[in-house]
């Protein structure tokens, strides 16, 4: 039989697969989840820097599970050495893994030669905070910028990122940046590898 | 006959070592992967041929001894995985099976959050699993 697909049957309902599931989890469940942390750390610190510092440490350690599993599972084991490898990996892998979507744009930065900015319009961890006024300039996105951080240095791109509000003219809600700024070494070794 | 694997970290840290025979010279074998290491860093630092072969995971045979082959594997972050083996004819793609097998066991390792990352490897289940990928690379002889 030439190109016929034929759809097996099954009579009896014990007899089907089973299917693997969805393999995603529910956001209201993360929220909860995310909403305890951030609350837990709150009552454990001083300030707003070390909050901040609290939860890019949390996500730092999500952020290095994250791609050895990813590389393990989705690159077919390519290992990763150029600057805009790993970025797009992030930008694109990472973020489709995490947040069930790619994420907004990557864009290099316009002043220095080392920064990188990953924009979203909405954070998916920030979908349910809002930040009181006298907190100033604090965003939870930390947490995000905590995992990129330890995509990057498990990967070996020694990086500082933190993520910050960008208003935008026309949209109530400011989008969110994650800034990238990468060490001196990898500058270096990027030119030298031409 | 597979008589030790290892797990190095990225910085040539020991993060676990198992060796599968009686008897007793584990130092051996440490010594053993211990000199691997430096292939698997000359390989990495000195690229002879660019392009995708620098990508690659799979060392392939790094240090013939009289009596041992080792081989190596590396992953994105640095981790390093060597298989010593008394066997005289592995087959590449055995071995490539092999390592599949340790690298997603491996994972599973690290995604624990009580894991430190950078200390040794403690779980009784990849001790486990990786006793099991050993005992069914040893029924399926080669060649």
């Amino acid at each position: 039989m030439i190109g016929v697909g034929k759809i097996k049957q099954y009579t009896n309902v014990l007899e089907k697969p089973i299917s693997k599931g969805k393999q995603e989890v529910s956001l209201s469940a993360f929220a909860f989840l995310f909403s305890e942390l951030v609350q837990y750390n709150q009552t454990h610190v001083d300030n707003i820097s070390e909050l901040e510092r609290r939860l890019e440490d949390a996500g730092y350690a999500v952020g290095a599970r994250v791609l050895e599993l990813l590389c393990h599972r989705e690159k077919g084991n390519r290992r990763e050495t150029r600057l805009l490898g790993i970025l797009s990996f992030v930008h694109s892998t990472v973020w489709k893994v995490l947040f069930g979507k790619v994420a907004d744009s990557l864009e290099k930065g316009t002043e220095h030669e080392d920064e990188y900015m990953i924009s979203e319009k909405e954070l998916l961890v920030n979908r349910f905070i809002s930040i009181p006024k006298d907190m100033g300039t604090f965003n939870c996105g930390a947490f995000v910028a905590g995992i990129v951080r330890g995509v990057l240095d498990g990967a070996g791109f020694p990086a500082v990122v933190t993520a910050h509000f960008v208003p935008m003219e026309g949209q109530q809600r400011p989008r969110t940046t994650i800034l990238i700024k990468f060490a001196e070494e990898v500058l270096q070794r990027e030119a030298r590898l031409g | 006959m597979i008589v030790c694997v290892a797990v190095v970290g990225h910085q040539n840290n020991p993060l676990y070592i198992q060796s599968f025979t009686e008897a007793d010279d584990d130092l051996k074998l440490h010594h053993i992967v211990h000199c691997s290491l430096d292939v698997v860093d000359e390989r990495v630092n000195n690229p002879k041929r660019s392009g995708s072969t620098l990508n690659e995971t799979f060392l392939g045979l790094l240090y013939p001894t009289e009596n041992y082959k080792v081989y190596g594997y590396l992953t994105n972050t640095k981790v390093k995985f060597m298989l010593v083996t008394t066997d005289l004819d592995v087959r590449d793609a055995d071995v490539r099976n092999f390592f599949r097998r340790f690298h997603s066991a491996y994972v599973d390792a690290v995604s624990n959050p009580f894991h430190v990352p950078g200390k040794k490897i403690t779980s009784r289940t990849f001790a486990e699993r990786v006793s099991n990928i050993v005992k069914s690379f040893r029924l399926n002889p080669s060649g």
